[in-house]
């Protein structure tokens, strides 16, 4: 039988990669990213041991991550709130200075749009384009229903064309 | 429009995430006996300082009421005039037989002979 610490190692190697981009994707930021996912990390490990496998592996850890991203963005919110500022201009900058980013002009535009996105719409649209979850996935993450999740995700979507309508989206 | 390669990592980056990730478990483990035993300290040090609170209010709320005779109206005004008490009053000298002698004599109604008659009996 594996150790608790072996089916933790094995949790690292089969989704780190994956919630870092999602997380990523978020959060704009990849320092915050990589914060964000220590903290991901060691919640997992506290559970671990009150897992009992009712739901499945990966249904829990992406449940973990998701959770934690949402709250560290509420955080964000309200601190940018309690300084005068708005948080999607925070976010907006983020993505005009992020040194990692390497895309074209429409993918920036694409990324300042997702920011701009309500917190909750802005994860479902991640998870199905980005992390290419199928809505039953994403509904037993996030609990919501599958109808509901392709009605938020079609609003994105349509808010992300409408951004990205003054721009040649071929390039 | 792609997907990925919008974004990238600095190199290594994934390897080392890993090495950082999968060393949590032993920084865990890691916690000290002071770090274990450190919310049972907080619990006993919250109780004691609630005992001792309770047990100062109990004991005020249980004292009979006693008043408070041994201020008087000097000591009152030097409090009132001098909060911080730092005009020390002199210690007042219990006054001489001479003294008393002299200000029975300047009350007009009392004379030498009367003195003279209370003392004689005050001795004999």
């Amino acid at each position: 039988m594996e150790s608790l610490e072996q089916v933790f190692n094995n949790i690292v190697k089969d989704y780190s990669e994956r919630l870092y981009w999602h997380v990523r994707r978020m959060v704009n930021s990849h320092e915050d990213a990589d914060d964000l996912l220590q903290e991901i990390f060691l919640k997992i490990w506290t559970a671990l041991p009150t897992f009992r496998g009712e739901a499945q592996l990966y249904t829990w850890v992406w449940r973990i991550a998701t959770n934690e991203t949402l709250n560290h963005l509420r955080k964000e919110r309200v601190r940018a709130m309690l300084r005068m500022q708005s948080i999607d201009a925070e976010m907006e900058r983020r993505v005009e200075g992020d040194p990692f980013f390497n895309g074209t002009e429409a993918q920036r535009e694409l990324m300042k749009g997702l920011a701009k996105l309500p917190e909750k719409q802005r994860q479902v649209f991640v998870m199905r384009w980005w992390d290419e979850l199928s809505y039953e996935q994403i509904s037993a993450i996030t609990g919501t229903s599958v109808g509901a999740l392709k009605a938020s995700y079609h609003i994105a979507q349509e808010k992300l064309k409408l951004n990205l309508s003054n721009l040649d989206v071929s390039k | 429009m792609t997907k990925r390669n919008d974004i990238s990592v600095p190199q290594g980056y994934f390897q080392d995430l890993e090495k950082r990730l999968g060393q949590i478990p032993r920084e865990k483990a890691r916690v000290t006996t002071f770090q274990k035993v450190s919310p049972w300290l907080a619990y006993a040090a919250s109780l004691a300082i609630l005992a001792a609170v309770g047990g100062f209010v109990f004991r005020k709320a249980a004292a009979p009421l006693q008043e408070d005779y041994s201020w008087d109206y000097v000591s009152y005004l030097s409090r009132s005039l001098d909060p911080d008490g730092i005009i020390e009053l002199e210690e007042t000298e219990e006054p001489s037989e001479e003294d008393i002698l002299n200000y029975l004599l300047a009350d007009n109604s009392i004379s030498v002979e009367l003195i003279a008659e209370a003392n004689y009996e005050k001795n004999y």
